[in-house]
């Protein structure tokens, strides 16, 4: 589902043909074009829950987009605490939801 | 959705009904709020909701904002995990 990418704009024109980057988030398989952030990445395939609140669980996602509110962060690679605002996809990206399992699994906080 | 319902601080989910409340009872300061209901002590570190917290308490007549005692800005100024500052 590509409904919210802006394919051709009336002033930047046409985006034509970019390479096309697989990356995993929350273990399904997305398909973003280079230059995305992980955040535009994900909100283009209609993922507006980025992660849930540590001690709440409400959802989470874009707030500020320019890296200031650390609302999107999430868990690329291993690392935790990566903004999806601000970090260009890379082919075979593996994501997760900002939540720790061993800590979870045991009743504390992140 | 109520105004009272507004979250201030992201991070931590405090809503303006939280401090309001917090205010109302404790009389507090914008520094005390801080300590009390966690608000602007997420991963921001207070870059997205201090100044409201400061007006906020200072509106509703809480003692004025002050070098002294509002919430302080400690180093580092941008949030680094403890991995960058000691190695992995």
């Amino acid at each position: 589902m590509n409904s919210m990418r802006v394919d051709q704009h009336p002033v930047l024109g046409n985006m034509g043909q970019r390479q096309k980057l697989k990356f995993v988030f929350e273990g399904k398989q997305f398909t973003a074009y280079k230059g995305d952030t992980i955040a535009s990445a994900l909100l283009a395939s209609g993922v507006r829950t980025l992660r849930r609140h540590e001690d709440k669980g409400t959802p989470k996602g874009i707030y500020c987009n320019i890296g200031h509110c650390f609302e999107c962060r999430v868990r690329v690679n291993g690392q935790n605490s990566v903004r999806a605002c601000l970090t260009p996809v890379e082919n075979n990206m593996i994501i997760e939801s900002n939540v720790s399992r061993t800590m979870t699994s045991r009743g504390g906080k992140v | 959705m109520s105004e009272d319902q507004t979250v201030i601080c992201r991070c931590e989910e405090v809503t303006i009904q939280e401090i309001k409340e917090t205010v109302k009872q404790y009389h507090c300061s914008a520094r005390e709020i801080k300590l009390r209901t966690r608000a602007g002590m997420g991963p921001c570190g207070g870059r997205t909701c201090r100044c409201m917290i400061d007006k906020i308490v200072e509106q509703l007549g809480g003692p004025s904002v002050s070098n002294e005692v509002s919430l302080s800005y400690r180093p580092p100024v941008r949030p680094v995990s403890f991995g960058v500052l000691g190695g992995q």
